[in-house]
Order: structure tokens, then sequence, then C-alpha cells
């Protein structure tokens, strides 16, 4: 994994244009775990929570949580299908 | 302890006042005076705020922008409306409504106090006195009628002349209170030869002039008496410096009304003509040989006292104003050391200034820091103007509840806390901005700070809008429009509540997602108050009036939330991560969270 990594890096490193894409795939990445960690958090909160206005909007919280990871994930995969394939 | 004294002063000052009106009819028409005086110079100020930003400062910032010019108005003006105290108190005016800078209001003073002189030249020479409180009467008719006018320039011509006109007839019931006084002064009394005379002499010109609130008619007094031989014309000279003195007290009057900027002015005339006074007695053998040169050489004869005294008003003032001229800068700075402006206190840059400007790096942290602490006193403003109190808004008590507890409105001007607070920090932000080099690799940062600053004043004016009917209807009678209207701050106190946690505890890189979760409860809660608003109107339990009311003000609270979800996306995204690109393109758009919506619907 480690190796492949490296190997991304020089790729990008001669490649003005993969170059890019690897910041934003890297951002995305981050983001996208952060975001799965949040979904994760909230939904435990949803369970413990008893007020039901407060219930409300942390499961609107948790919608648009997932619609977002939901959108990230697919400009993820967007972004590291080949270019022939798109 | 400074609470009970603040609550026992008023009353104690009415309950002396009540006393002295009983007691003394002089007094009561002493005090009215002042009263209507003040009241003039409010109006005044009021009318010159008309013209801020127009033609009146477009001239008098051409007409004062050098010292020459500024001391060249001072005279002329002074030299046609004959009272260098009307001249101070309308500059005061425009240095409180801020059409002028204290160095130009300086000028102007300092020539005023050249141009009075032509005053002595003309009741000397002429025997004539242009007296303009005649116009008093006039000018409150004309003034009224003015107010009333839709323009906004007439109704500041008609302040001006209502606030000329007070004035004037301010000056008449103190002079009317003093009359009595005035026939105690016998000057052949107080005789004095050398410099207790001098001292003594000066002094009388003083109490002469704060009495009769005018130099010029202490100068006819003091023409007089020189003509009658009542005093001798050392004695005469020492009551033109006295007068001189004397004078000032109409500018420390009128300044008492204006803000700290008038009261700086107010201290410069004080100080220059106290110093002009004390040059003069000090220097009063050396200035006699000098006006006996001056006036035989233009021809005065040498027994023409009355005209030697011209020369001599004139003379010692010119010096005033020769010596005090080229410390105008140091005086500047020593009023504004003493006399602190309140604004200043609230409200002054605290991050950006000259060293944050030389790298972009620097400038950008800098105008980010000073964004968020408009944020932070914008916030503050909000909450009271939705008669709530941020401290709990942002506490851990149910909002329902903060907002039943505030149930009473709170009468608070916004406007006044925007100028306070926001006012010159925003001014400060823009400034800034200009001044940065165009560099492009932080444009896109700058414009996005530019815009958060920009959201949070448009936030800021729709609170005032929405406050209009929040003040009218959270305390009526009429439980249901109370209700929806407590609703309406129960909607902006959450997002306020929920953008702070959003600020401080969570991620900052998942901060700008978030703000997506409060971007869909406000296109839901918009579609709520449709419906119910229209419910209420269906079961008549609110007036037409206040349904339309409420369906505009329910847009003006849905504006404020969406200028503070702005503010936040702006200024989260000002910040330079590396993750801000990625999270820019997860952020759901408005499509997106429309259809989040209609699926929480089903």
């Amino acid at each position: 994994m480690k190796l492949k990594k490296l190997l991304k890096r020089l790729n990008a490193y001669f490649d003005d244009s993969s170059e890019q894409k690897l910041q934003t795939d890297e951002g995305l990445s981050k983001v996208l775990k952060k975001l799965k960690k949040k979904e994760e958090n909230l939904k435990l909160l949803v369970a413990e929570e008893s007020g039901d206005g407060e219930r409300e909007m942390l499961e609107q919280e948790l919608k648009i949580v997932h619609s977002q990871r939901k959108k990230g994930i697919e400009l993820l995969s967007n972004l590291r299908k080949p270019e022939s394939s798109k | 302890m400074k609470n009970t004294l603040r609550k026992i002063l008023l009353p104690t000052i009415f309950a002396i006042l009540a006393y002295g009106f009983w007691i003394s009819p002089d007094f009561k028409e002493i005090s009215a005076g002042v009263a209507i005086f003040l009241f003039g110079m409010l109006a005044l100020e009021e009318g010159f705020k008309a013209f801020t930003g127009g033609l009146l400062e477009k001239i008098l910032k051409r007409t004062t922008d050098k010292l020459w010019k500024s001391l060249t108005f001072g005279i002329v003006s002074t030299s046609i409306m004959q009272s260098s105290s009307l001249v101070s108190v309308i500059a005061i005016s425009f240095l409180g409504a801020g059409l002028i800078g204290l160095s130009q209001g300086i000028g102007i003073i300092f020539g005023a106090n050249l141009g009075t002189t032509t005053g002595a030249w003309l009741i000397a020479g002429l025997g004539l006195k242009v007296k303009i409180s005649a116009y008093a009467m006039p000018m409150l008719v004309f003034g009224i009628i003015l107010i009333f006018q839709s323009s906004r320039h007439l109704k500041g011509i008609g302040y001006i002349l209502t606030g000329l006109g007070f004035l004037f007839l301010g000056i008449h019931h103190m002079k009317v209170g003093f009359e009595t006084f005035k026939d105690a002064i016998d000057l052949a009394e107080y005789a004095v030869a050398g410099y207790p005379g001098l001292f003594l002499f000066t002094l009388i010109g003083i109490l002469a002039t704060v009495v009769m609130q005018s130099s010029h008619a202490t100068l006819v007094l003091i023409i007089t008496a020189l003509a009658a031989q009542q005093i001798s014309y050392d004695n005469a000279l020492a009551l033109a410096i006295g007068a001189n003195v004397g004078t000032t007290i109409t500018a420390i009057l009128g300044a008492l009304s204006s803000n700290a900027l008038g009261k700086r002015l107010a201290g410069a005339h004080l100080i220059f003509n106290v110093v002009t006074g004390l040059i003069a007695i000090a220097f009063i053998h050396q200035l006699l040989t000098a006006v006996d040169v001056i006036s035989a050489f233009v021809g005065i004869g040498e027994a023409d006292y009355t005209l030697k005294l011209a020369v001599f008003h004139t003379l010692f003032n010119l010096i005033g104003i020769s010596v005090m001229l080229p410390f105008t800068n140091h005086l500047v700075r020593f009023l504004e050391r003493v006399i602190k402006s309140e604004p200043d206190r609230y409200a002054k840059p605290k991050y950006i200034n000259e060293l944050a400007l030389e790298l972009s790096d620097t400038a950008i942290e800098a105008l980010r820091l000073e964004t968020n602490r408009i944020y932070n006193k914008a916030t503050g403003i909000i909450a009271k103007g939705l008669s709530l109190n941020k401290k709990n808004i942002f506490s851990d008590t149910e909002t329902v509840r903060i907002v039943l507890q505030h149930n009473k409105p709170l009468d608070y001007d916004i406007d006044a806390a925007y100028v306070r607070e926001i006012k010159s920090l925003y001014s400060a932000i823009l400034d800034f901005i200009n001044r940065l080099p165009g560099d492009a690799s932080v444009s896109k940062q700058v414009t996005r700070i530019q815009r958060a600053n920009q959201s949070i004043i448009i936030s800021l004016k729709d609170v005032k809008h929405l406050q209009k009917n929040l003040l009218r209807y959270i305390a009526s009678n009429n439980a249901n429009i109370s209700n929806e209207y407590n609703l309406l701050r129960q909607r902006i106190a959450t997002v306020l509540r929920r953008l702070e946690k959003i600020r401080n505890e969570e991620d900052a890189s998942t901060s700008i997602l978030a703000l997506d979760a409060l971007r869909l409860t406000l296109g839901e809660n918009a579609a709520l108050l449709h419906e119910r608003t229209d419910q209420l109107i269906r079961k008549g339990t609110i007036s037409a009036e206040m349904a339309i009311s409420l369906m505009k003000d329910g847009t003006y609270a849905n504006q404020i939330i969406h200028h503070l979800i702005e503010f936040n996306s702006n200024y989260l995204r000002s910040e330079e991560r590396d993750e801000t690109e990625a999270e820019h393109l997860i952020s759901l758009n408005e499509d997106e969270i429309g259809s989040v919506l209609s699926e929480t619907e089903k």
C-alpha cells in the first residue's frame, strides 16, 4: 500500500494535472474519513437523545452528513476512474 | 455604590433646579435659555447630518483641507456673521456630524478669533452693530415649515434654521435673565492701576462676557465706558482680553450636547483663548507700544482710544494665532489624549495595522481575526435586537425557555449600537483591503472575507427591520401573534447557538459541511411558517395587518439566518487549508438540500 502511494506521488510530481488530482483525492479522502466518524457519532447521539425537538435536529443533520458522504464517495470514485472509461 | 450615586444624581439635580426656579425667576430664565440653546445645538447637528456625504461635505472639504483655508473660512464666516461664538458652535456641530476633522475645526476656531475682531472695527469705526438675533423668530418659523417637507435636504435646512433660531432664542433668554446682574457691573468702582488692575479687569471682562453671552456686547460696554472716561485705557485693554476668554463659554455650552469630538474642539477654543490672553497680559507694555506705532502709521489719532482698542484686539489675536499655529498638531494630540471618545474604546481595530500589511499571510490572518470580532459584536447586537441576551442564547438552557423568560420588549437602539461597535471596525477593514497589494494568491480569501462582512452588516439591517413589529407583538394581548413572533426569535436564537457550536467545538475540517444542516432547517422552517400563517388567517385569530407583518418579518428572519450562515461559510472558507477545496466540493447545493428536504417530508 505504501509503495503504491509513493508511486502515485512520484507520478504526480512529473505531471501537473495529476498533481492537482492527487491533492483533491487526498483532501476528499481525509474529509470522507472524518464524515464517516461524524455519522457514527451522530447515530449514537440520536439513539441517546430523549428530547423530541433535539432528536429531530440531530436526525436532520444525520441525513445531511449521509448525503454529503454519498456525494463525496461519488466524486472520489469518478476521480479514480481511469481516463478512458470516463 | 456608583449605581446608587447615578440613581440619586438625577432626582437631586431636578430638586435643586426646581427649588431654584421657585425662588428666582431670573434663574429660571437663564436655565431655560441654556436648555433652549442646547436644544438648538441638537437641531443644528441633526440638520448638518442630512448633508453628510453630499454637497456640504465636499464644500467643507475643499474649503478647509489646508490650515490656511480653514483659517480663512473662520475669518470670513465670522466677519459675515459677526459672532465668533456662533461660528465656533457651528464648527462643533460640523465636527459632531463628522463633516470635518479636529485640526480643520481648530483652524476655523483660530480664524473665528481673528474674524471677530472686525466687530471691534465696526463698532469703533462706524458705530455699527450687526444684530442677527433679530432673525431668530423668522428662522424658527421657516425652519419648522421646512422640517415638515419630505425631501431630506429641505428637512436638513429646516433643522439648521430651527437650530440657529433656538440658539439665538436661548442666548436671548440668558441675556434677559442676566439683565439684573448687568446693572450691578459698574466698571468705575473697580479702577485699579498696574498688574493687579490688569488681572482684575481681565476677570471682569470674562465674567461680563459670560453673563452677557457676547464678546460684542462687552466690547460695546468697554467702548462706552472708555468714551465716558469711566475706565482707563489700560483697564479697557484688560477687559478686551477678558472678553476674548469669556466668549469661549458659548462653545463650551455647545459642546455639552456634542460628542467627544465636539468637546475636543471646545477644549481647543478654550486653550487658544486662554493662552492668547496670557500672552497679551505678559507683554501688555510691548503691545501698547506696538498699538501706538501701528495707529500712528495708519493715521489713528493719539487720543482716539476706541479705534486703538480695535487695533489692540486685532493685534493680540494675530499674535495668538502665530504663536499657536505651529503647535496645532501637538494640540490635537493633547486633546485626543485628554478627552477620550466612547466609540474608540469600544471599537478600535485590534489586529489590522501597518505591520500586518507587510505580508499577505499576516494581512489575511489579521483580517480574519478582525472580521471575527465584528461577528462577535454583531451577534450581541442581534440578540439584544430580538430582546434576548447573547449569554443566555449560548447557554445550555432550551431556547424555548429562554424566549419565554425574555418576554418583555427591550427598547434597544440598533443603529446606535452599530455606530458604536461595528461601523469604525467595518470601515477599517474595507480601508485595509483597499490598501492590500494585489496579490493573486490571496484574492479569493480577501473576497470571502469581504462577503462575510457584507453578510453580517445585512443581517444587522434585517434585525433592525424585524425589531419594529417584534417589540410591538411579543407583549401583545393576542397570544397567537406573540407566539408566532416568539417562534421567529427562537429560530434565530437556535441558529446562533448552533453556529457558535460549529465555530468553537467541531472539527474544523467538517465545520463548513455542518452549515448544510442549518441550510436545511432554514428551508424547512420557511415552509412551516407559511403554512401556519395561512391557518391563523383562515381561523381569523390574527388580523390582516398582523398577518402581513408576520409574513414580512418571517422573510426578514429567514434573511437574517441566511446571512448568518453565509457569514460563517465565507469566513470558514477564507482559511486556507488542504481540505477546504474538498469540503467545497462535498458541500450540498440548493437542489441537493431540497431533495433531502423532500425525503424528510415523505
